[in-house]
């Protein structure tokens, strides 16, 4: 027995043989849209790990061994924050999370710090379900945002890797351009949106909503994270009733019964939002992502 | 609004014109005093108000301030500017948490006892009845940018007292690199995998057979860890400590030797991008113990060994675990003991005993609604073979291996909130077969740390 034990605690010694560094920057993303925007700012000069996928819910992840090796490795951790990866990521970076990736170091850029947070709540209580007193933390879906987060990414990966500065500076200002003319393509785009009423199951749109004008009738959650229940639902039906409301929105890792059932009493389509890099066949990019959003905000009408 | 005026005026008129309401001083005064009070409390709530307009347009103001100036500036790290929330005397605070639970336990079988066991006071199958269990408080916080700080009092009774017991004080470092990390105080040893774990956190009511009668449910001692995560593509991790032995499995340390150490190691990983997994081998060593169980009625001299191995998949059928999850869990115990047990009760005085015992678990648990989770478990125990001093005491297994089947179902409101049931059936001695149903909550208060994995 006490050789058996000896022979399975040495295994793990011996496959511990240091693994080669390839890319300059090793960047823990927290979700797939951080992700995205590392690697379009990054390019080939940093090695992008997202701890999450878009079928995941970012609130409830676990800090699983794979995540504590990838944090391991982290010179950059790239994350939401406004306690959106609360559950989680204070254990990785605690236990494996080196000195440079700590809270306020250049190694720890939380996108949600840097950009105007909407519902800031002052007096909050946990009968209010999961609420976050930073603010909303879903912050990715306004196009604006990205670029402000864009800025701060690239000015940290100069400061990281500053032989590679020039890399950065031109890959930002490329992004930049090429995504502020996306904005006014989709700010035109998008302006028969304005003031079109939807449905959300978590008020994760929040940022959406404003960005296009868009009005929430009603939530399907009575509560931020506490699953709908029938009674709520019968009330959101009558919320929902003669108001005109164009579409239920549900992210992909949202159970759709309650927009099923609303949906049939209703007749207000579900539409399936990607919601994330990634979220579905089309959204594989930033780009595509509001792409893939507008087409089918107005396909849903 | 004319026709309001026009009634208020005729009800002046009828009002001081009437004798018949005509109201003496003390009434009078009494009315104004009330005016007064009235006139007060709306101003009150109107400076109150003003005060909060006040304090949001500072606060938007400095919003936006902020806002302008992410902006970074050239040259200069753009690391945030500290949270724009008003810096109180106790901002520093402890991060204050509580767990509340509550249980109603009912056994068909009077005797708990563990054939072939000697058992610690916190193994025992509780109380049977209603109540309030254990009452968690954790106090934490960084301490400074190097050391985070954590204590977790426990409260709970015992044979009708009120017991108080620090089940951890730690400090641990929080950025040590190469994967490092050290902590040093009372805290919960890392071995096998439920024993780092509190007990509020677990999947069943009740904690498996072998950590009951191995670990005293948990082994936490005052002592040194040091861990490193290794720089592995996958997840690898060593770790080991030195403590000083007086928890069960240990007791009795006095002097200044170190009565006790640890080693673990282990590896893990993900298959595909729903299912992770861990695997882990650990051991922990006493020697030169004087383990009281029993109630003190039997006693263990001597050195002692155990070794753990523990396994744990978690899979997510829809690739979102909040959605729907499936947990296997399993570990497997072994024990050398080498040394003198005495059992006071049978009187055997002490006996040489050099021989070894065993015991596994393994349970399922399926969250198949993101509120609603159902589970299975079943534990085993075997005890050593006893010389014949100590035949008919507590080590005597009486030819019986120890054994325990659990299914619960539990509902989660949101992460602060759990209620469950469970049903046990065991038969921890010959002939002892015992049904019991197990109701309980568990909520937690305040701040509440993250779980691991």
């Amino acid at each position: 027995m006490r050789r058996l034990f000896f022979l399975i605690a040495g295994l793990g010694v011996l496959l511990a043989s240091p693994s080669p560094a390839f890319a300059a920057v090793n960047v823990f993303a927290c979700s797939p849209e951080w992700a995205a925007l590392a690697e379009e700012i990054g390019g080939d000069l940093v090695e992008v790990k997202s701890a999450t996928n878009a079928r995941q819910d970012v609130h409830h992840i676990r800090a699983k061994p794979s995540l504590l090796a990838a944090m391991r490795k982290a010179d950059l951790v790239f994350c939401t924050g406004a306690s959106l990866e609360i559950g989680w990521l204070p254990i990785l970076i605690k236990k494996s999370g080196g000195p440079n990736v700590q809270p306020e170091t250049i190694g720890w850029l939380m996108a949600s710090d840097y950009v105007q947070k909407l519902e800031v709540m002052s007096n909050i209580d946990r009968s209010m379900g999961h609420i976050h007193p930073e603010g909303n933390p879903h912050i990715q879906l306004d196009p604006h945002n990205i670029a402000t987060v864009a800025d701060v990414l690239a000015e940290r990966l100069m400061l990281l890797d500053d032989t590679n500065a020039a890399t950065y500076q031109q890959n930002l200002k490329s992004f930049q351009d090429r995504w502020a003319g996306l904005i006014s393509q989709w700010e035109a785009d998008a302006a028969s949106l304005k003031g079109r009423k939807i449905v959300v199951y978590h008020n994760a749109w929040a940022y959406l909503v404003d960005w296009l004008g868009l009005e929430v009738t009603a939530t399907l959650e009575p509560k931020p994270g506490i699953p709908p229940t029938a009674s709520h639902l019968e009330t959101v039906l009558k919320q929902v009733q003669g108001k005109d409301v164009q579409a239920i929105l549900v992210s992909p890792y949202e159970d759709e019964d309650a927009a099923e059932w609303l949906s049939g009493k209703s007749n207000i389509p579900v539409v399936h939002m990607p919601f994330t890099v990634g979220g579905n066949d089309k959204a594989g990019s930033l780009s595509a992502l509001f792409d893939e959003t507008l087409r089918l905000l107005k396909q849903g009408s | 609004m004319s026709k309001k005026l026009l009634l208020a005026a005729s009800a002046a008129a009828i009002l001081s014109a009437s004798p018949a309401i005509a109201a003496d001083d003390a009434d009078l005064d009494a009315l104004r005093a009330e005016v007064q009070a009235m006139r007060a409390a709306y101003e009150t709530k109107i400076r109150e108000l003003e005060n909060k307009v006040e304090t949001l347009e500072a606060k938007q103001v400095r919003t936006d301030e902020r806002v302008a100036s992410v902006e970074p500036a050239a040259g200069r790290p753009p690391v945030p500017a500290t949270s724009s929330r008003q810096v109180n005397d106790n901002s520093f605070n402890p991060e204050i948490g509580v767990i509340l639970q509550g249980k109603y336990q009912g056994f068909s079988e009077e005797d708990g006892d563990i054939a072939g066991f000697a058992i610690g006071e916190e193994a025992e199958r509780g109380t049977e009845g209603l109540s309030i269990d254990e009452t968690e408080l954790n106090f934490s916080a960084n301490v400074d940018n190097l050391f985070r700080g954590n204590a977790t009092v426990a409260l709970h009774e015992h044979e009708g007292e009120v017991e108080v017991e620090v089940e951890e004080a730690y400090v641990e470092t929080t950025s040590l690199p190469y994967g490092l990390q050290a902590k040093a105080g009372r805290f919960f040893s890392e071995l096998g995998y439920l024993n780092s774990h509190h007990s509020h956190g677990d999947d069943f009511a009740d904690r498996p057979l072998p950590n009951r009668a191995f670990l005293d449910s948990n082994y936490g001692d005052d002592g040194v860890q040091v861990s490193a995560i290794l720089p592995t593509d996958f997840y690898s991790e060593i770790g080991g400590g030195v403590y000083r032995g007086n928890d069960f499995p240990g007791g009795g340390a006095e002097g200044g030797d170190i009565g006790s150490w640890t080693a673990y190691g282990r590896v893990g990983g993900d298959v595909g991008d729903n299912t992770s997994w861990r695997l882990g081998a650990s051991t922990l060593q006493v020697s030169e113990a004087d383990r009281a169980a029993n109630e003190d009625m039997v006693v263990f001299s001597g050195d002692s060994g155990l070794y753990i191995a523990d396994a744990r998949i978690v899979h997510a059928p829809t690739g979102n675990n909040a959605e729907q999850e499936l947990i296997f869990q399993g570990e497997y115990f072994h024990r050398d003991d080498d040394g003198f047990y005495d059992d006071m009760d049978a009187g055997t005085g002490p006996v040489a005993y050099d021989d070894s015992q065993s015991g596994w678990y393994a349970q399922g648990v399926y969250k198949f609604d993101p509120q609603w989770r159902a589970g299975v478990r079943y534990s085993q125990l075997y005890a050593g073979d006893v010389p014949a001093g100590l035949v008919g005491s507590a080590l005597d297994d009486g030819g019986h291996d120890p054994w325990a089947a659990a299914a619960m179902v539990d509902w989660t409101n949101s992460e602060f909130s759990r209620a469950r049931i469970q049903y046990n059936r065991e038969e921890l001695a010959d002939g002892h077969e015992d049904n019991q149903i197990i109701l309980q909550y568990i909520m937690s208060l305040g701040a509440h740390g993250a779980h691991a994995y």
